[in-house]
């Protein structure tokens, strides 16, 4: 992103002796942009508008004495001021943080506003870098705020959250402020090239194609699958189904010859170096396979690729990225997949904030859920859903998992809402707090890739997690303790587990 | 290209390529400051941002989000709060009936000035 050098004020504006910025009551009169609008620059105006006189601008501070943070405040003045200036806080109520907490310190305002004071030398780094951690980055702020959804497009300047709170986050990270829990997790990522997903247990290369046992797919190829660390090492069900969907659709693909993290947990916690320092490995691994196309299933994953990969890498970056949510829905428009499993179930959809407010991505995943027979969809709109997150994004679960579980109930108590007995989420990092909220509210959370692999026969295998596990076989064995959601249910077992995998629809779930 | 000829964008999810993704559409002029790129996108002047503000990087894809976004809030609002929804073209040609109309009359006011020819244009937004 391109941020211009302000101009530094020759000296103070002329002010009246009131202070009010009038011009002097003698002073020759002036045509300005305040005392006649204008649009400045129209080729239509009369001359003496060629070079009018600033009058809004105020002098600009003197710049800060720490390189870092003056480089910081040069970078991001613009942006902050955008929202500084203008304060509609439209994006409050789209805040998930914002709607469990009405901290005023945790709001995206806030978080621009001490842009604004770090330029005037009223705040420093130290100040404010635990303020910044209360972020999912999920993007809800920028899209709904008018700069970005009115003007952003005209301007070619929008709000931009997410990329100031990162900024913040490396800013403190290179000023020696750390969070305990993000240094932790990065130190760990960093000494295993993937995230540690499973606490204690180690994760490492030597396992981060185990999710793949038994399913016979290649090593390197033109297009190949990256399967981002929390599907690759917790919910395994969830590459699981997309290799076999894939598969049985004749989709030729194979595995990253020596894959890492994508680095985008790090750029999101502010360990800005050891991020781009992954990324470069990736793409040197991809060139030593000859790889061309990559295969996103995890939306994080969508966002580094589609979006910190070009800002690191520019022109070099030529590797086509896409989205399989993309691949499988073309492969059902041209009939290659047909599901004809019914799903006995009462569902309702997540939009995953990184494909919904981030990309605009919200039509895929519907027309697949509308493909797979059997399920009751209670579908809540995708602009309804700007104000919905699951708290896992933007290392927010790492370092206070409270809040997290904070929004990620008041979700599932929205679903709860729909009388529906599963929530579809198309994001591993989501599937993890909302599947223990769901819990709580007796609701199952399923990827829309296992969904989208039963409805197709299929038998998934691997694991849904700690709590999905559970309840997965709960299901099985028929143990009581969760009601089925009946209402506009076309009959059958009622989900409770059935045991016959035929006829009732619940294919033995 | 004339304006109703613009592309109206590749899909949301469409492969992500580099280079595809910064290079958008020849721009078509509307106004003096203006032009517009894809179908509904409408920019200003590059040349009259080089000054206070500069330009972000746009990838196309962003730029299509807005938009289609905009569109999507627009439906979302109206579809909660409006009783009755008019395009910006039907507004202008009530404006300009009623000039016209005005004008024909014989001391006729300002539809802008206050006093009784003032009021809400096309009558009340309904229930």
């Amino acid at each position: 992103m391109t941020q211009v050098q302000p101009d530094r004020a020759p000296g103070a504006t002329p002010r009246t002796a009131a202070g009010d910025g009038a011009p002097p009551v003698d002073a020759p009169r002036q045509i300005d942009a305040l005392s006649e609008p204008f649009t400045p620059g129209a080729p239509s105006n009369p001359p003496e508008l060629a070079d009018f006189p600033e009058t809004l601008a105020g002098p600009v501070p003197p710049p800060r004495e720490d390189p870092r943070t003056a480089a910081f405040v040069e970078q991001w003045r613009n942006a902050s001021y955008n929202c500084f200036s203008s304060g509609h806080k439209f994006c409050r109520e789209v805040c998930p943080v914002t709607q469990v907490e009405r901290n005023e310190s945790w709001t995206p305002t806030a978080f621009h506003a001490n842009v604004i004071a770090m330029e005037r030398g009223e705040l420093d780094i130290a100040d404010i870098a635990a303020d910044y951690v209360n972020c999912t980055q999920c993007g809800a702020c920028e899209l709904r705020c008018p700069n970005t959804l009115f003007t952003g497009d005209f301007y070619r300047f929008r709000t931009r959250t997410v990329d100031v709170v990162k900024a913040v986050r490396s800013l403190a990270v290179e000023s020696g402020v750390h969070q305990p829990n993000w240094q932790i997790w990065n130190e760990r990522t960093d000494l295993r090239t993937h995230e540690p997903v499973l606490g204690e247990t180690p994760v490492g290369q030597e396992s981060v194609r185990d999710w793949a046992e038994g399913l016979d797919i290649p090593v390197g190829g033109e297009t190949v699958l990256f399967v981002d660390c929390e599907a690759a090492f917790y919910r395994t069900s969830v590459p699981r189904a997309v290799a076999q969907v894939l598969q049985m659709a004749g989709y030729e693909f194979g595995l990253m010859g020596e894959q890492w993290c994508c680095g985008g947990p790090a750029a999101e916690m502010g360990y800005a170096e050891q991020a781009q320092r992954f990324a470069r490995h990736n793409l040197d691994n991809w060139r030593a396979t000859g790889t061309r196309r990559v295969l996103v299933l995890d939306p994080h994953d969508y966002i580094s690729f589609t979006e910190d990969y070009p800002k690191y890498f520019g022109e070099e970056f030529d590797i086509e990225v896409v989205l399989v949510i993309e691949v499988l829905a073309q492969l059902l428009r041209e009939g290659r997949l047909t599901p004809s499993v019914p799903v006995d179930r009462a569902i309702t959809y997540h939009d995953p904030c990184r494909l919904n407010k981030r990309k605009g991505i919200w039509q895929e995943p519907r027309e697949l859920l509308r493909a797979i027979p059997g399920l009751r969809f209670e579908d809540v709109d995708r602009v309804t859903q700007w104000s919905y997150c699951s708290g896992g994004g933007g290392g927010l679960p790492i370092e206070k998992p409270e809040l997290t579980r904070k929004i990620s109930a008041l979700r599932l108590e929205r679903a709860a809402e729909l009388d529906v007995d599963t929530l579809v989420s198309a994001c591993p990092w989501s599937e993890r707090p909302l599947s223990e909220a769901g819990d709580a509210e007796d609701i199952d959370v399923v990827d829309l890739h296992e969904l989208f692999a039963q409805s197709l026969g299929i038998s998934v295998g691997g694991s849904r997690g700690d709590v999905g596990d559970r309840r997965l076989a709960q299901e099985r064995t028929g143990v009581p303790g969760r009601a089925r959601r009946t209402r506009g249910s076309s009959g059958g077992c009622g989900g409770g587990g059935c045991g016959s995998g035929s006829g009732c629809g619940c294919g033995g779930h | 290209m004339r304006t109703d000829e613009q592309p109206g964008g590749p899909a949301a999810t469409a492969p992500y390529r580099f280079a595809e993704q910064h290079t958008p559409p020849a721009p078509l002029r509307v106004s003096e400051v203006a032009q517009t790129t894809f179908e509904h996108v409408y920019e200003v002047d590059p040349r009259l941002m080089q000054t206070h503000v500069l330009q972000q990087v746009f990838p196309n894809w962003d730029t299509l989000r807005i938009m289609r976004s905009r569109h999507d809030h627009l439906e979302w609002m109206h579809r909660h709060f409006a009783g009755r929804v008019v395009t910006g073209s039907a507004l202008l040609a009530e404006v300009e009936a009623e000039l016209e109309a005005g004008a024909a009359e014989p001391g006729a006011t300002d539809p802008q000035a206050d006093g009784p020819a003032a009021g809400p244009i096309g009558g009340p937004a309904g229930s």
